[in-house]
């Protein structure tokens, strides 16, 4: 089936052999006067991709299409952006790829708040601490529950209100990083160094406290 | 008015009586972890390197990374640094397996 030719609405085919243009024909053919034929070629190649990886998602033909016609003029206007470190269609599947997800994302999350994510682990805590003995006897308490209480606290001592809240949007709540960033007021890029920086802080704090990462995995795996 | 204020008196009676008096986490402000998510937390910490890469750095190397693996390189090995930030970010990681796909698809014609 891969192998058939397709055709469009001009009754072109979609010819296998046409597909096979090197990177710089593709370049120029797309920054040409006439790129008509070459658009429809990556069009086709774009659709034909964006279906299949896309399949266990909820999207419509209609959908696809919009994505593609998104990601090719995302594709023209940043041309000169690409590198020639991979083929030019792997390149432009990623741009389609991104422009697809970004947007399923957005919908899936459109009437999620931070504060409903919050919301949620705050009740789950509550809930906890109802069913919980609170007598302060540490004797009763595990060496685990012991660590788990301890790295809480420094949890809180190390990471800033914004770290915690973006960790526990993205833990408790499977929030996408772009979602969480965009109700944060920056971008996924910058709060993935926000992320990582409160990581690096964390570890390095347990570090100096004498609680080896591994050390905790092996002893939580022991219950 | 007096009826309005009588309710609100009464309800604040009723909400201090149903109050727990300690939090989950008493000497802390919230938001606050699960069990849980410190687990999966220490387990991120474990992982955590010094020197990782953002999501923009690994997003311009994703399709020279895939198309390793498509050719069945290495890439891991190749591409450490994008290959641990595709197991730290959820986001860069569901693009990957998408394009991964996508070529899948589209290898036939390429």
């Amino acid at each position: 089936m891969l192998f058939s030719t397709q055709f469009d609405a001009r009754g072109r085919g979609e010819n296998i052999l046409a597909m096979n243009r090197t990177d710089d024909e593709w370049i120029d053919e797309l920054g040409g006067a006439t790129p008509d034929g070459t658009l429809a070629d990556l069009r086709g190649l774009l659709l034909r991709g964006l279906r299949f990886a896309l399949a266990s998602y909820r999207v419509t033909e209609s959908d696809l299409e919009d994505f593609v016609q998104d990601g090719l003029l995302k594709i023209l206007d940043n041309l000169t952006s690409y590198r020639r470190e991979a083929r030019f269609t792997t390149w432009a599947q990623k741009v389609c790829v991104r422009v697809a997800l970004t947007e399923l994302r957005r919908r899936r999350w459109r009437d999620v708040s931070l504060e409903d994510i919050i919301a949620q682990s705050e009740i789950a805590d509550f809930t906890l601490a109802a069913l919980t003995d609170q007598s302060p006897d540490p004797g009763e308490a595990t060496v685990t529950k012991m660590m788990l209480a301890t790295v809480q606290r420094l949890i809180h001592e190390e990471l800033t209100e914004r770290q915690r809240t973006a960790l526990l949007a993205v833990m408790q709540g499977g929030m996408p990083l772009q979602e969480v960033a965009e109700r944060m007021g920056m971008n996924r890029n910058a709060l993935y160094k926000l992320l990582h920086d409160g990581r690096q802080r964390l570890k390095q704090r347990m570090g100096n406290e004498g609680l080896a990462p591994q050390e905790l995995l092996a002893m939580f795996g022991q219950r | 008015m007096k009826l309005r204020d009588f309710f609100k008196q009464w309800w604040r009676r009723v909400m201090a009586f149903t109050q727990p008096k300690e939090a989950a986490s008493p000497a802390f402000d919230s938001p606050a972890f699960s069990d849980e998510q410190v687990k999966a937390l220490v387990m991120g910490l474990a992982q955590t390197d010094a020197r990782e890469l953002s999501c923009d750095e690994v997003y311009a190397l994703l399709d020279v990374f895939a198309e390793r693996v498509q050719r069945g390189e290495d890439a891991a090995t190749m591409m450490p640094l994008v290959e641990h930030h595709l197991a730290m970010c959820p986001d860069c990681r569901e693009e990957y397996e998408a394009l991964l796909k996508s070529m899948e698809a589209t290898a036939a014609g390429d």
